[in-house]
């Protein structure tokens, strides 16, 4: 039993996700903007899911996507609002050369963290996101603490839809499983 | 559902469909025209680039109908234009009727318009009808949530393909999975469809807001 919590905290410690990628603890800030890093859609949707925070919202954009740039005011507002409880993972559709367009995006909407690109062909990418995902962008996903998606949804989003879906999400019995 | 308030709740929840997108507590997306299924609104009229108006019904051809939602802004469709306009007159050559439908509000991108369509067209040299679904209703029957997204039907009018053009938007010559030339091409000679139903990134379709 001491053995099993032995692994179990080492687990915890040495930060037991698959293919996790940890940005450096730096606090410069890169004018080329944030790390984007590449990922499959399975690999961020098991991070997505492991209740490393009481609501995470994954918000798959691109930058020639117009309503996709539209909704990043609204949605950095809603996760600033609930700082501590909200975590943002942002997954980048953008073709594979385009990460220096994704970067420059991001850092003109002060966001300063660690985001992904896909690194897959479209259809698996979509399919391992959400089976029912027909592949518009913007798609948006809401998972609680429990690691269970709580709201999913294709196209732009305003204030009140992330504020409605993050309250959602943060309501014990939120949503199925 | 005693409770009159849960009752108009979950009424309310049910009618909801916002224009843009659907959003319920489960996993939901539109929901598309399932294959084997005749194309809906086909005696709906839709005003063509040549000015004139035309149907699904009368674009049906002997072998088969294929059905193009796209426009003229969505960086996808752009990427893939050239192959559209390939497969599509490929397409109306081998007797399958062909008609592209933009279903997106020009007043939400003015590059969507009328003007633009016909100069698209005549710069992509499309060999078949593009009109303009004017209510976004065309769209929105088929389930059809972004551009360039593609329904193909049989010779007996039944889907048999809905998906995506191909497997790479961004490079055509690394292509390795023509789905809907062969889906066109095995229409066109009376055989069945291999892959019937793909997926492909796209920009959502900007639906004009429902008339209530």
């Amino acid at each position: 039993m001491r053995l099993l919590l032995a692994i179990l905290v080492l687990g915890v410690l040495t930060g037991c996700t698959p293919g996790a990628e940890r940005a450096p603890a730096v606090a410069a800030v890169d004018p080329a903007g944030p790390p984007v890093i590449a990922s499959t859609g399975a690999s961020l949707m098991q991070r997505a899911r492991n209740g490393a925070a009481e609501v995470t919202i994954v918000s798959v954009w691109a930058t020639w996507c117009a309503p996709c740039r539209e909704k990043f005011p609204a949605m950095l507002a809603t996760s600033a609002r609930h700082e501590g409880r909200v975590r943002l993972l942002l997954l980048s559709a953008d073709f594979d050369d385009q990460v220096a367009e994704a970067r420059a995006f991001l850092a003109s909407q002060g966001y300063a963290d660690t985001s992904w690109i896909k690194s897959e062909k479209d259809q698996e990418f979509i399919d391992s996101v959400h089976p029912q995902w027909s592949g518009a962008l913007p798609a948006t996903l809401v998972f609680d603490r429990e690691g269970r998606l709580s709201a999913f949804w294709e196209g732009s989003a305003d204030s009140a839809r992330f504020e409605n879906a993050v309250q959602k999400a943060l309501t014990p019995e939120g949503g199925p499983s | 559902m005693r409770n009159p308030l849960l009752t108009a709740f979950a009424l309310s929840a049910l009618l909801a469909v916002p224009a843009s997108a659907q959003e319920t507590a489960a996993p939901t997306a539109p929901t598309a025209l399932e294959l084997g299924a005749s194309a809906p609104m086909a005696d709906v009229p839709m005003q063509g680039i040549d000015g004139k108006s035309l149907t699904i019904a009368k674009a049906t051809g002997k072998k088969g109908t294929l059905v193009i939602f796209t426009c003229n802004a969505c960086p996808w469709v752009k990427n893939w234009e050239t192959r559209i306009a390939e497969v599509g007159n490929a397409a109306a050559k081998s007797g399958i009727g062909v008609i592209a439908i933009n279903p997106n509000d020009p007043a939400q991108n003015a590059e969507d318009g009328f003007d633009e369509m016909k100069k698209r067209a005549k710069k992509l040299g499309l060999r078949f009808p593009y009109v303009v679904d004017a209510s976004s209703d065309i769209a929105r029957a088929f389930g059809a949530t972004r551009t360039p997204e593609v329904f193909l039907f049989d010779a007996k009018g039944k889907l048999v393909y809905h998906g995506a053009i191909d497997d790479n938007a961004r490079d055509a010559k690394a292509v390795e999975a023509r789905w809907l030339s062969d889906a066109v091409v095995a229409v066109a000679a009376g055989k069945p469809v291999g892959e019937s139903k793909t997926k492909a990134l796209g920009c959502t379709i900007k639906f004009r807001k429902t008339a209530s």
